[in-house]
């Protein structure tokens, strides 16, 4: 069975935040939950600067799964990584487990308090029933069972996130990488 | 554009954006364009810029020069293709005119002098010109950051010249690639939505008008009673309107006097600064005072010198604002009364076709219908037609067309939008669209599978045709012109040379082309001028039946019939001529493009040196200062700063429609400025604190100091999208109930410094002076 990832390729992503966007329209985040973010490195420093976007990278072993005291994840047959927001007790532990800073919490109050987890479900809801109302209320759209790509690579205008089966997203990249020095360039 | 994006990506090996920044400029689409040339043919970016850019974050060569010395620059490169031999003499000699005088002003432009006006290093200068000049086909791109200048109409004119030196023009990979930085400017632009044309760059001459009347079917000397001339005398028998008028005075031209002029010839006050119209400051040239304000599909508050436009909208009689967001030139003034706020639906709720930067022409579809109360563009316009008494005129252009060579009115109702579509493409022959109708356009909608995005060109069920028939699409077999003034198709296949516009000569210079620069298959071996009905007999050597004469119009632009049209395409000749591109333009100020300081220079060694053009007594209805605001004091000692705007990805415009959605607000949720960490430490302004930022002409903005390295300590930048705030008053109670936006912020506009372009008007965005205060 194929496994579905994201991957991001650098020189192609120039931070339009088109993805960070799409995602929180689509499944209609509160704001300060970025399922998806952009990502500026070295913002304006000549020759340093690079972008990039990034969410929760469907792990094939999951670190957050693994500290997860409730064990709330479940991992599809396709390689996504979702969880049960209504087993969540928002310990955050999976935060500090993901080292993507993917899984997201809800920080309402004085006190911060955390609600369960969001994070990106690569637009497959959750164990609720399939495009259900429920689903789409904790979950957001499921994308994925309308035989539709998640919405921020739908979105990416550069083509620079790719989402897909590993192997067919790491041939589009390979093709690339290999035409960008097929011709001899001038130095510089 | 010349060209297109999907050649650059076919073709082009070099790649230069200056004054541009697609990777943030709306529709961000365009860099992916640049990005596939990089990927796929090892393309070489270079960006030329006073900010390091996100466009230039992308870029194989960085380039940094001093806001306002653009020319310089080119000048510095050219220098060096001529030096060394690098330019296209075939090119120069067959197809242009006056490259002699660009060199000699090149001649002074040695490294280290374009070093020392623009800022670069002179190693650069040598640097990008042997790369730019050795690598073919090398295309380029501008936008903005080019034309928001003093002299931004002169910036435009060296890239081409650059391009026409190295023989980058009419050729796959290469051309000038100006990028628009909204949704249909082009079609806008072709539709002459400018004070100083009519649709179709016609211009406002009497010919122009009564070839317009006769597209809209309504009688010349009727119509033209709706302007005023100056000279104002009631009707003998007061009471009665004017024939064909709800006006009750006549205006009629007195040519004895001389201050007297038909305003219907006159250039309209601009967009940049049609609120002297109303203050009067300096010296204006109308009919009347400007008295009523209409404001549908523009930012204005995206202009400059909001200050300048809220006095303005002060005192005028009437404001209407039609628009699907409410426009903030509404919040400028605390008024009463006056304001009328009209709600019109987004480009989704209606249809019809827009023009893409490549000239192509698409069609749009109506997703949903208007919601609320809103109501489409072209209903609001009926509606006041109507209660202003001209409607039937007004609507009467949809339902002609041409029977026989002749034009006449076919039918008594029209179907919205195919017939106004179908109108456009009718009149608006000076830029060669009679070739589209609305269903070869709606097809293509139908077949955007059909056509290869690297060529354009269709197969199957559009096979032979251009996607969009990029204009010029003489006829109805035209397959639309790809790429301009390329000379190796035929007419039939998008084929043409350059276009004689100037003349036939200047100082006795032949302006047609070389003999050995002809379409396959014209008849005309050789330059030829532009198609009349004077000379087409003999220009083409044919004879004209007496029906054809009858029928036929005086000139290619002007010819309802057709016949102009149909026997150039048996001659194989393009109808426009085929001439030299002229590199002087001597109804210029500068006939050639003359480097000249911003007229708030931080540089005042060099204002001596290459001064502003002389004071401006008249363009679009008021008068300019140049060199006597350049040289009225040093005004780098007490504004030591340059100040250029910048654009934000996440906003468009005036940020109106982006600053009411949350997501996008919360990316940039507070109004700032790039400032270097140097120069912030200068001030005592640490990252994050508030600051002021001070212009000459006295206003000042309060902003959040971001330190960045993307400026360096001599300049700062600051993004333009912002309202609310004003002079550091905030002044959001004045939206209506629930049209406040997410975010508000002061605009860099308020501090925007004077200076117009003597040419278009366009407002100095991009090179102004300013002075930072710890708030």
């Amino acid at each position: 069975m194929a496994r579905l990832k994201f991957f991001v390729d650098n020189d192609r992503c120039i931070a339009c935040y088109g993805c960070q966007v799409a995602c929180s329209s689509a499944h209609e985040t509160p704001i300060g939950i970025n399922r998806r973010r952009v990502l500026i490195l070295n913002e304006g420093v000549p020759g340093k600067e690079v972008s990039t976007t990034i969410a929760c990278q469907h792990c094939t072993d999951a670190p957050c799964a693994q500290v997860c005291p409730v064990q709330c994840f479940y991992v599809r047959e396709d390689g996504v990584v979702l969880h049960d927001k209504k087993t969540c007790i928002g310990c955050g532990y999976c935060l500090y487990a993901c080292p993507f800073g993917a899984p997201q919490f809800p920080r309402d109050g004085a006190f911060g308090i955390k609600g369960e987890m969001d994070k990106c479900t690569l637009c497959a809801g959750g164990p609720e029933e399939t495009n259900s109302e429920a689903e789409r209320h904790l979950y957001g759209q499921n994308r994925i069972a309308e035989g539709k790509i998640p919405m921020c690579a739908a979105i990416c205008c550069t083509n620079a996130l790719l989402v897909g089966d590993a192997t067919e997203v790491s041939e589009v990249y390979r093709r690339r990488v290999t035409h960008r020095n097929a011709v001899a360039k001038m130095p510089l | 554009m010349t060209n297109h994006f999907g050649d650059v990506v076919g073709n082009s090996k070099m790649m230069m954006v200056v004054g541009a920044n697609p990777a943030v400029a709306n529709p961000v689409g365009g860099m992916k364009h640049i990005l596939q040339a990089k990927d796929r043919n090892n393309a070489t970016l270079v960006v030329v810029d006073p900010v390091y850019t996100r466009t230039a974050a992308k870029a194989d060569m960085f380039i940094r020069i001093r806001p306002g010395t653009d020319i310089a620059f080119f000048y510095g490169v050219l220098h060096q293709i001529f030096k060394n031999g690098w330019e296209d003499k075939e090119m120069i000699r067959t197809r242009s005119y006056g490259i002699e005088e660009i060199r000699k002003e090149a001649l002074n432009w040695t490294p280290e002098e374009t070093a020392n006006v623009t800022g670069c290093k002179p190693e650069e200068v040598v640097q990008f010109a042997k790369m730019y000049a050795t690598t073919k086909p090398a295309t380029l791109f501008w936008s903005l950051g080019i034309t928001q200048h003093s002299v931004g109409s002169a910036n435009t004119r060296i890239l081409p010249i650059l391009q026409l030196v190295l023989g980058n023009i009419g050729k796959v990979g290469a051309g000038c690639n100006i990028i628009r930085g909204h949704d249909n400017v082009q079609g806008a632009t072709d539709m002459g939505c400018l004070a100083d044309t009519l649709p179709g760059y016609y211009g406002l001459g009497d010919g122009t008008w009564k070839y317009y009347c006769k597209g809209w079917g309504v009688n010349y000397d009727d119509f033209i009673k709706r302007f005023a001339v100056s000279t104002k005398e009631k009707r003998a028998k007061t009471g009665e309107p004017v024939k064909n008028t709800v006006f009750n005075e006549y205006f009629y031209h007195d040519p004895a006097n001389p201050e007297d002029r038909n305003w219907r010839n006159e250039k309209g006050y601009s967009l940049a600064k049609w609120w002297q119209g109303v203050l009067k400051e300096e010296n204006t040239f109308s009919s009347g005072n400007l008295r009523a304000v209409w404001v549908q599909g523009t930012g204005i508050t995206s202009m400059a010198h909001t200050t300048k436009i809220a006095e303005a909208v002060d005192k005028v009689d009437l404001m209407v604002i039609a628009e699907p967001f409410l426009n903030e030139i509404g919040i400028l003034t605390d008024r009463p009364d006056g304001i009328y706020v009209l709600p019109v639906s987004t480009q989704f709720e209606s249809e019809g076709h827009i023009h893409a930067t490549n000239r192509a022409a698409q069609w749009r579809t109506q997703v949903i219908k208007p919601i609320y109360e809103s109501k489409q563009d072209h209903e609001v316009m009926f509606m006041f037609a109507k209660k202003f008494g001209f409607y039937d005129e007004y609507v009467k252009g949809m339902m002609m067309d041409v029977v026989d060579g002749e034009l006449k009115q076919v039918k008594n109702e029209f179907k919205w939008p195919e017939d106004a579509t179908n109108e456009v493409f009718r009149n608006l022959q000076s830029i060669g669209i009679s070739g589209r109708t609305a269903e070869r356009i709606k097809k293509h909608q139908q077949n955007w599978h059909n056509f290869d995005p690297d060529t354009q060109m269709g197969r199957g069920p559009v096979e032979g045709e251009y996607f969009g028939l990029p204009w010029p699409c003489w006829d109805k077999e035209h397959p639309g012109t790809p790429i301009l003034y390329d000379v190796s198709k035929p007419y039939a296949k998008g084929g043409s040379g350059f276009r004689n516009r100037f003349g036939l000569e200047h100082n006795g210079v032949s302006q047609l082309a070389d003999e050995s620069i002809s379409l396959p298959g014209s008849k005309i071996k050789g330059g030829h001028p532009e198609i009349t009905k004077a000379n087409i007999e003999q220009v083409l050597g044919i004879t004209l039946t007496e029906r054809e004469k009858a029928i036929m119009g005086d000139h290619w632009s002007r010819d309802h019939s057709g016949t102009i049209l149909k026997r150039c395409r048996e001659a194989g000749v393009c109808p426009y001529g085929n001439a030299r591109a002229r590199a002087i333009v001597w109804e210029f100020i500068d006939q050639i493009p003359k480097h000249r300081e911003p007229l708030h220079s931080p540089r005042w060694d060099l204002v001596q040196k290459y001064p502003a053009i002389d004071d401006q007594e008249r363009n679009f209805r008021v008068s300019t200062r140049f060199i006597s605001e350049q040289t009225e004091k040093d005004w780098s000692k007490e504004f030591p700063t340059i100040v250029s705007s910048l654009r934000l990805v996440n906003l468009s415009g005036a940020g109106m429609i982006e600053r009411t959605s949350k997501y996008l607000a919360a990316i940039t949720p507070e109004m700032f400025a790039h400032v270097n960490p140097q120069l912030a430490a200068k001030y005592g302004i640490k990252d994050r604190d508030m600051m002021w930022i001070h212009a000459p002409q006295g206003t000042k903005i309060k902003v959040k100091c971001y330190y960045s390295e993307s400026v360096t300590p001599d300049r700062i930048c600051l993004p333009y999208h912002f309202a609310g705030i004003m002079q550091g008053v905030d002044i959001s109670d004045r939206y209506p109930e629930g049209a406040k936006p997410y975010t508000i912020g002061e605009s860099s506009n308020t501090i925007t410094n004077y200076g117009f372009d003597p040419v278009t008007q366009i407002a100095e965005y991009n090179a102004g002076l300013c002075r930072l205060e710890k708030a």
